[in-house]
């Protein structure tokens, strides 16, 4: 399935890690109740759904941030090793094990952490509203439709740019919280973040085609049916020629 | 408004009136984490689940929470912003969500969060197909509504003829 096209397997080493990789997600998906499937959308007959993962440059991205992190990291906790063994060598050599633990353990742990990242992240399109599932303790669930969007935000940095990705931010007028709209997802509850796409442009021409050919303001209005009744007005000749004639029994008697 | 069977199965939203008993056993959990404030904790929680009620009819959605202090919030299904629905592990394990509803008040959090459910994706969908723009009925809907403000109208019109004719017969016997 599509959780295994980011590890394509070659060499024994991508082999192991492959089966490592989905020894973590059958325990995920057994014990931890994590769902394999995407979200679904109710839509009418014959429409398609579409729910895609962000795109790969998002997960080379990642990976990006994480071979750095991990450069700086494991360089500082080198350096203090070897500082400690030229200090006192006897224990620089017993502590081998826990250094060792410190260096490689986090980094499996967070490489595979981006991979669940990536995994776990579903947004499912249909042409009337969004449903962006993300989270692997804590999985939070956005429906909105585009109906009730009130803008679009696309922003791409120069690394972004390099992997061919950008962030989309559909901010409808629900109650947004603080404004701090980090990746981490659900502090600005009323955003539906869509970061790492590759085709950012069409999904926002999308959307804002939808907001443009709305002439409601997004906010559960009622239809403009309601004012156009008063404007017309109520009376049609019908009523006119009953009231002329109610006028003139009137002024018959 | 009689779109309530909207979902295929036979899932009835307005049999949601209280959180699901399991919720009691995620308090439970919730409290014991806190350690030696668990009497208190709990408490609260207790009271929480006991007083928790939810009111799913045609029109939209109403909670109510609290003994000393009653809170009560109600929306409409059009107000509707966005749909939330969260799941920590052990509202996984306990097979429990979180639904929480938005509407565009000025409010930091959701205006609604209707804990304790237990079928969420059927809840959820089942708001959705309420929420404005998640199908194409806005034509049909304006289109009801005008036969419906067109009405008025008419029965003035037939009170008009009615009092011309009452008038012609009360005319006729005058002379």
């Amino acid at each position: 399935m599509s959780e295994h096209d980011a590890l394509r397997s070659s060499g024994a080493v991508e082999r192991v890690s492959e089966r490592f990789y989905s020894g973590v997600w059958g325990v995920l998906v057994r014990w931890m109740r994590v769902p394999k499937e995407p979200p679904t959308l109710p839509v009418p007959e014959g429409e398609e759904v579409l729910a895609i993962h962000p795109s790969l440059g998002f997960l080379r991205y990642l990976k990006f941030w994480f071979w750095l992190v991990l450069f700086l990291t494991d360089v500082v906790f080198v350096a203090l090793w070897v500082a400690l063994i030229g200090a006192i060598p006897w224990a620089g050599f017993v502590t081998t094990p826990l250094w060792l633990a410190i260096i490689i353990v986090p980094d499996i742990v967070a490489y595979v952490a981006i991979h669940l990242r990536y995994d776990t992240t579903w947004y499912v399109l249909s042409n009337r509203s969004i449903r962006i599932r993300r989270g692997v303790w804590i999985i939070r669930e956005i429906s909105l439709t585009y109906e009730n969007v009130q803008n679009v935000r696309v922003s791409q940095g120069p690394l972004q740019r390099y992997f061919g990705i950008a962030k989309l931010q559909v901010e409808t007028a629900g109650s947004g919280g603080s404004a701090g709209a980090h990746g981490g997802g659900g502090s600005a509850s009323n955003v539906g973040l869509i970061e790492g796409i590759d085709h950012a442009e069409e999904l926002r021409d999308l959307i804002m085609a939808r907001v443009r050919a709305s002439r409601s303001a997004g906010l559960g209005d009622e239809h403009a049916g309601y004012l156009s009744h008063d404007q017309q007005g109520m009376w049609t000749p019908e009523h006119l020629a009953a009231l002329r004639e109610i006028r003139d029994l009137a002024l018959a008697r | 408004m009689s779109e309530l069977d909207v979902s295929p199965t036979s899932f009835d939203p307005r049999a949601i009136t209280r959180p699901d008993d399991k919720l009691l056993t995620y308090y439970v959990l919730m409290s014991v984490l806190t350690l030696v404030a668990f009497p208190i904790t709990f408490t609260v929680f207790y009271i929480r689940f006991k007083t928790l009620r939810y009111r799913i009819d045609d029109e939209g959605v109403s909670m109510s929470v609290g003994l000393l202090f009653k809170k009560e919030v109600l929306l409409t299904y059009r107000r509707i912003q966005d749909i939330h629905v969260e799941r920590n592990l052990i509202h996984r394990w306990l097979g429990l969500a979180k639904v929480s509803l938005q509407t565009a008040s000025g409010a930091s959090g959701a205006e609604m969060t209707l804990e304790g459910i237990l079928d969420p994706e059927a809840l959820r969908d089942f708001l959705y197909t309420k929420m404005r723009g998640a199908r194409g009925e806005t034509e049909h809907a304006v289109a009801a509504d005008d036969a419906q403000a067109l009405k008025p109208a008419d029965e003035a019109l037939q009170l008009l003829h009615e009092i011309r004719d009452a008038m012609t017969v009360q005319h006729g016997q005058a002379s």
